[in-house]
């Protein structure tokens, strides 16, 4: 990437190198097209190469990622920039979209970085690793994680002490602590939106006690804790590295509700709560697992029977909505609810809390267009203006949406949207040629 | 089996209930009141009554009593459904249902009726005292005669046959057997609620208004004793006139309080207000502050030269008595003392 302010041209530009973007990317460099995937992270893959197994198969997450990433990276037609961004969309005329985007610098020159991980050795700073969801530490000298791709190394600059450890060690000498941060504009034809989802932070719910009680974790803590990498290779809580025995999900951790911002459901968050409970009755077989609920949205194919074969493992459900958890000396705690089959107000005593965390749109969906504005609904999402019969199109024509950029969604769903989008783009692109 | 009558929820919407066809059952209402219990457990069942037309489960309840509106429970209602003003609503529904004479009703539901009504008793006040040629001593013999009997027609005619319903609501019509010795053993319950609404600290940081309600409180009843037996406008005793004027201040100043926060509407309690509660509050803040004035024109010798003051607080006093207390807010007074003691026989 020499030099600042230099224009490129590409067929097709795919914002977001999730599960979602990477999959409507190769289907239209499939096709034969340059496509330049855009991604904001230091690695491709989104959120879903952090999981750790999906419903309700329960495939491992990233043996379907890996290779489809690895795909993805070693395809001629596909250019990717990783820790990027979107600054500026200009439509200039149909088929032609003048974008301007900001590299920030890795200060690790990428082609030359054999991850040989001599510099994360070397690096003095620790810091909360990000990628593990800050259960455990990284160096400000790192690979993001094990199976990052991209797998070469980064400086965290804002933690970096400049010290120059890694510089010494790096055996190809890719350390450049003199990239800067470049600003790229490219000529495209058409543009597809992946900008995927963020997570509810379930600070806004006081009290549930989340980052006050340090036994109360977020479901993707609980991820983290069930991955093939993850960081302690077995379920511990956070509060004493006790291994628990009685674990309990809050469903709705910021989805239904009106007082969050949030009225509307978030799709996933049934599903894979019964997929965590049924990996922990495998990691945890004495543990005792509960599930409190307020209706349980199994409605994909095979979700379920998914559903009932969490129930015939023994997992519990509860339907009430936990309405408060206060904590013991011990870091025990205990869930206020109702147990709406009973009629009766109830309390818990359970030794780990996983809130369910809800599906909020993400902020980088307020893409900016100078002349034609994307329109987003009223949650944030990129609005689709012909949801059943064109659910990729936008507001913009040339421009389409895949994945949960458009609302919360499942894998399959995104997948699928990710195919309606790619076909969507390459019939625009073709079109009247 | 139940069957379903949507036309309640029209019925009850008319005491001021919201939009309780919301809820879709998580309990978290139930969750986070301070008050509920595994024993009773409320809001939501009271929710799902109203949404499902339960009317005789709602009549024979006394959750709606039980609960001292705190607000959580429409803070953190995930659907808006605002259970807390259901329960305020369904109370005074309830206070209709007791009321044997079906005027609680028509005047909750009706303001043009209540309107008439107050209109009504000023024209008599007025017409009585043109009739005998506002001679202020006769009104004001006249005004005391009428305390005392209002006081005991009210209670006796209206107030006492509506307990003995509410009674056969809760306990005759289920049939829960009682033993007789619990009404007995009781009776100590209902003293202590009807004079402290102990039960209103339960809520969470409630300490500030239970401490203003029980001041009002006591300060109401001592304003009742004194001006109605120890007749404090034709009294001569020093303790009975220093008494009266600490009882009214107290009376005007706390119900200023609470109709400024009624109008500021910061917390739950105050921000959903029906005429009902505008009507109890402003003639209690004027009943206080007019007994004040026309004691204050007495012990001035002003009043003499101005008699309209005496008749403006006499028609106060005749609407209040005739028209809050017997069908208005007034009896939850009684309703929320007899609902815990009621309470208490039961369990």
């Amino acid at each position: 990437m020499a030099g600042k302010n230099k224009t490129t041209s590409f067929d097709a530009l795919v914002i977001g190198g999730g599960i979602a973007g990477g999959e409507a990317a190769l289907n239209i460099a499939n096709n034969g097209y340059k496509v330049l995937i855009v991604e904001k992270d230091l690695s491709l893959g989104g959120k879903m190469i952090l999981l750790s197994k999906v419903f309700p198969t329960l495939d491992c997450a990233a043996c379907i990622t890996t290779p489809k990433i690895s795909e993805i990276s070693r395809h001629h037609g596909i250019t990717i920039f990783t820790g990027t961004e979107v600054q500026n969309i200009v439509k200039k005329a149909e088929k032609h979209f003048r974008v301007q985007i900001k590299k920030k610098p890795r200060y690790v020159i990428e082609e030359d970085c054999t991850a040989c991980q001599l510099c994360e050795q070397a690096c003095p700073v620790v810091v909360k690793d990000e990628y593990q969801y800050n259960l455990v530490g990284r160096k400000a000298a790192f690979i993001p994680f094990t199976i990052a791709s991209p797998r070469a190394a980064a400086i965290d600059i804002e933690n970096c002490t400049l010290c120059g450890a890694c510089e010494k060690v790096c055996p190809t000498k890719c350390i450049d602590f003199t990239q800067e941060e470049e600003i790229i504009n490219i000529d495209v034809q058409t543009v597809i939106a992946a900008t995927g989802f963020s997570l509810f932070d379930p600070l806004r719910i006081p009290r549930y006690g989340y980052g006050k009680y340090r036994n109360v974790i977020t479901s993707m803590e609980m991820e983290r804790q069930l991955a093939p990498t993850r960081p302690y290779n077995t379920v511990l809580r956070p509060g004493d590295g006790k291994v628990p025995d009685r674990l309990a999900y809050v469903l709705c951790t910021g989805s239904r509700d009106f007082t969050t911002g949030n009225p509307i459901c978030s799709q996933i968050c049934c599903m894979y709560s019964i997929k965590q409970a049924q990996l922990l009755m495998g990691a945890l077989p004495m543990a005792d697992v509960t599930i409190y609920y307020i209706n349980i949205r199994s409605f994909g194919k095979g979700f379920e029977e998914f559903y009932e074969q969490a129930k015939g493992m023994g997992v519990n459900f509860i339907k009430g909505k936990i309405g408060k958890i206060t904590e013991k000396d011990n870091g025990n705690l205990f869930l206020r609810y109702e147990d709406i089959n009973e009629n009766k107000l109830k309390e818990s005593e359970h030794d780990m809390v996983i809130l369910s965390v809800g599906v909020l749109s993400n902020p980088d969906n307020a893409l900016f267009f100078n002349g034609d504005k994307l329109w987003l609904d009223q949650l944030g999402y990129i609005n689709q203006p012909e949801p059943l019969s064109s659910p990729a199109e936008t507001t913009v024509k040339g421009v389409y949406v895949a994945g949960s950029a458009a609302g919360p969604m499942d894998i399959p769903d995104s997948i699928l949207s990710a195919g309606a989008a790619s076909a969507a783009a390459i019939s625009y692109i073709i079109e009247a040629k | 089996m139940t069957a379903i009558n949507t036309d309640f929820g029209k019925d009850l919407s008319k005491y001021g209930a919201f939009d309780f066809n919301a809820c879709y059952n998580c309990g978290t209402c139930t969750a986070v009141c301070t008050l509920s219990t595994e024993e009773d457990s409320f809001p939501r069942e009271m929710q799902r009554f109203s949404v499902l037309g339960l009317e005789d489960d709602l009549k024979g309840s006394l959750k709606p009593w039980l609960c001292y509106y705190c607000g959580q429970c429409t803070t953190y209602c995930p659907q808006n459904a605002n259970p807390g003003e259901l329960m305020m609503s369904l109370r005074r529904w309830l206070i209709s249902v007791y009321d044997w004479t079906g005027l609680s009703g028509l005047l909750y539901k009706s303001l043009p009726a209540t309107t008439a009504g107050m209109i009504l008793i000023a024209a008599v006040v007025l017409f009585y005292s043109f009739s005998v040629d506002f001679d202020l001593s006769r009104i004001m013999h006249t005004g005391h005669t009428f305390e005392i009997i209002a006081i005991v027609g009210v209670f006796s005619i209206i107030l006492l046959p509506n307990l003995i319903r509410m009674w056969w609501f809760i306990i005759l019509k289920p049939r829960i057997q009682v033993p007789v010795i619990n009404y007995l053993k009781a009776l100590w319950d209902l003293i202590v609620h009807m004079f402290t609404q102990k039960r209103a600290l339960g809520c969470d940081d409630n300490e500030l208004r239970w401490f203003e309600h029980f001041i009002l409180v006591l300060g109401y009843l001592g304003l009742l004793f004194t001006t109605v037996f120890l007749n404090w406008f034709s009294s001569d005793s020093v303790f009975v006139i220093v008494m009266g004027y600490i009882v009214s201040i107290i009376v005007f100043t706390v119900t200023l309080i609470f109709v400024y926060d009624r109008i500021r509407k910061k917390d739950e309690i105050s921000k959903y207000s029906q005429p009902s509660d505008w009507l109890f509050i402003i003639w209690l803040t004027a009943m206080g502050l007019s007994a004040f004035i026309v004691r204050l024109f007495i012990d001035t010798g002003l009043l003499e030269n101005n008699k309209w003051l005496y008749l403006v607080h006499l028609i106060i006093l005749a609407q209040w008595a005739l028209i809050i207390v017997p069908f208005g807010k007034w009896t939850h007074f009684l309703y929320r003392s007899f609902a815990m003691y009621f309470h208490r026989v039961i369990s």
